[in-house]
């Protein structure tokens, strides 16, 4: 068992490290091999004003004279050791740039998990507790809304209601913390949706179990099975949920912080994909990819050790056979 | 021992009508039917000019005259609505197209090849996966050009790796099925096991996800669209609409009309989506 669990463990880690790379190539491919030709698009482009010397000094300061190859291997090396370059608009290293606006986002996205995980568990709850014909249909019915929802939609629908209508906030002042809390709001519309599925889905299966229908019949009530009992089996699954949320959070922050006037990652995106500043954008990308990558790792290293159930079959996290029928474990498909 | 290779017809044809289509379902259709309408002849359910407005009529109510009310040009916001509809649409459409054919390729030659094409093809679905599915859109759509058509492909390449995942697990699921032992044992070809058995079985659980990518694909082109990402005004883009809405949260209607046609099209699609996968 514990063999296999480094087994495991190890190759997972190389996959990891692999994807990141070729993430980090592709990524490369897609922003400099496609149609946008840095130099034309953004250097020659009248509207920037840059003289031709300053061009010239551009891009023998980026490199970009050389063949597309040595870039690339420059580029990740560089990337490898820490160092992400400089931007093509201001010169200033990317990183600095990306550390300014971390705070931001890190806030932002804290507050979102933790209002997802809320909003999730009190649509889970519902599922179980309300009333089945009505009340349970109701909650129930809230994920597949929120799916629905143009995110921006709802930022504005918050903007509108407790903004304008209520004054709680100003748009002005984005940082203030109605503005945050709103914000998170938003953003955990759609990640609390998809959480709140497989949580119900679980919690439904669970309340099937034999186990369940022995609580019920020693006349334990709906509230103290649901917490005794029901949750802790079913917001396991969820651990993995929530590894894939991330990269939903990092994506959908670019239009969150457009709505709200926020600044951070999202609205630094949203700055060089207008200016055209590709060494940003690939940085920003490839750091997202990394994220994503190293938050699913651990879950997948620590979900082995959480459930007991869980047998590794070739290195490959697999449900046991008595689970099998269950569909306990999701998929790493998001939407099914 | 017969496989329906049409389960949903099967379906159809043994339970009652109004069993295999609940209520919400039937609306859903509805919803889809007029939207899809609108997108083909959007001159028949309006008679307003979608691009020149009166300006003396601007940031009107909504009204018996102007459903949704009229924008800060004057123009009948419904109109705007209906006559966007039918780039909108479209393009959600060739997002799924995309998604559907290249991701669907590659699942279908990983799990049917198997080998090193697996390996490599589930390496570029990793990397596909690793990069925020929006931000991935975007990178895309910058690297292409701002307009509606490119938006359509960078959702649509967003939307590759899904589908090359699902597509996978299908083929091998009924790879080892033993109907299809059966057929190689009878001398089926490959090609003729791939066509009258892996891809007919695929497809079943590959169509409800192609119509929850339509819904999930009309979101995201919103959203691209929301950005300035997509085609500029005059066009009238549902995102595009909400997008110019916001600057006049005063006259809240600009946003909310469009949003509610966006939100009430989505939620059939995915409402129709969750039938699909039941019946089947």
């Amino acid at each position: 068992m514990r063999n296999a669990y480094l087994v495991y463990a190890a190759k997972r880690i190389v996959q990891a490290v692999v994807v990141i790379l070729l993430t980090y190539v592709f990524t490369f491919i897609v922003v400099s091999i496609l149609p946008g030709d840095p130099v034309t698009n953004v250097l020659r482009n009248p509207q920037n004003g840059f003289s031709e010397e300053e061009i010239q000094a551009i891009i023998a300061a980026q490199g970009l004279d050389r063949p597309i190859p040595v870039q690339l291997w420059d580029a990740l090396s560089g990337f490898v050791t820490g160092d992400l370059g400089l931007s093509m608009r201001s010169g200033r290293p990317v990183a600095t740039m990306i550390a300014e606006v971390l705070p931001s986002t890190l806030i932002l996205a804290s507050m979102t998990l933790a209002f997802s995980l809320i909003i999730a568990g009190l649509i889970g709850y519902g599922s179980q507790a309300l009333p089945r014909k009505y009340g349970q249909g109701i909650v129930r019915g809230i994920p597949s809304l929120f799916l629905s929802v143009p995110n921006f939609v709802i930022g504005l629908l918050l903007i509108h209601i407790f903004g304008f209508q209520f004054g709680l906030f100003r748009v002005i002042d984005p940082n203030s913390f109605w503005a945050t809390f709103f914000a998170s709001v938003t953003l955990a519309t759609p990640i609390s949706a998809q959480i709140a599925e497989v949580l119900v889905a679980n919690l439904d299966n669970e309340s099937r179990q034999e186990y369940a229908a022995v609580a019920r019949a020693r006349g334990l009530r709906q509230v103290r099975l649901f917490f005794l009992h029901l949750l802790k089996p079913s917001s396991l699954p969820v651990v993995t949920v929530i590894a894939l949320m991330v990269g939903e959070v990092l994506g959908n922050a670019l239009i969150t912080e457009t709505v709200f006037g926020r600044t951070g990652i999202g609205s630094l995106v949203q700055r060089s994909v207008s200016t055209q500043d590709l060494p940003v954008l690939q940085a920003i990308v490839s750091l997202a990819a990394v994220v994503f990558v190293v938050v699913n790792l651990i879950a997948d290293l620590v979900y082995p050790l959480l459930d007991p159930r869980v047998k590794l079959v070739g290195a490959v996290r697999r449900p046991t056979t008595a689970d099998e029928g269950s569909a306990n474990i999701p998929s790493r498909v998001v939407t099914e | 021992m017969t496989f329906s290779l049409n389960p949903l017809a099967a379906r159809i044809r043994t339970a009652r009508w109004s069993e295999t289509f609940p209520p919400a379902v039937l609306l859903s259709f509805l919803i889809v039917a007029l939207v899809l309408a609108w997108a083909v002849a959007p001159g028949l359910f309006t008679s307003h000019n979608p691009a020149s407005g009166v300006p003396a009529d601007k940031l009107l109510g909504p009204s018996a005259a102007h459903w949704f009310g009229t924008d800060h040009l004057g123009r009948d916001l419904y109109a705007r609505v209906v006559y966007g509809t039918a780039s909108s649409v479209t393009s959600a459409f060739i997002a799924v197209v995309i998604g559907l054919v290249v991701g669907g390729l590659m699942g279908l030659l990983a799990g049917f090849l198997g080998g090193w094409v697996d390996v490599v093809l589930a390496r570029l679905v990793d990397v596909l996966l690793a990069i925020p599915n929006f931000l991935l859109a975007v990178i895309v759509v910058t690297a292409l050009g701002f307009n509606t058509t490119n938006a359509a492909i960078a959702t649509g390449v967003s939307a590759v790796a899904v589908f090359a995942r699902v597509m996978r697990s299908e083929v091998i699921k009924t790879r080892q099925a033993a109907f299809v032992e059966a057929s190689f044992l009878l001398g089926g070809s490959r090609w003729h096991i791939l066509l009258r058995h892996v891809l007919p079985n695929a497809s079943r659980s590959v169509l409800p996800l192609a119509v929850l990518r339509f819904g999930l694909s009309i979101l995201v082109i919103a959203s691209l669209a929301f950005l300035g990402y997509g085609d500029p005004p005059p066009a009238s883009d549902w995102g595009l609409l909400i997008s110019i809405g916001k600057d006049y949260l005063k006259w809240p209607w600009l946003v909310y009309a469009p949003a509610f046609v966006t939100i009430a099209t989505v939620l059939s699609v995915n409402r129709i989506s969750r039938w699909l996968r039941k019946t089947n």
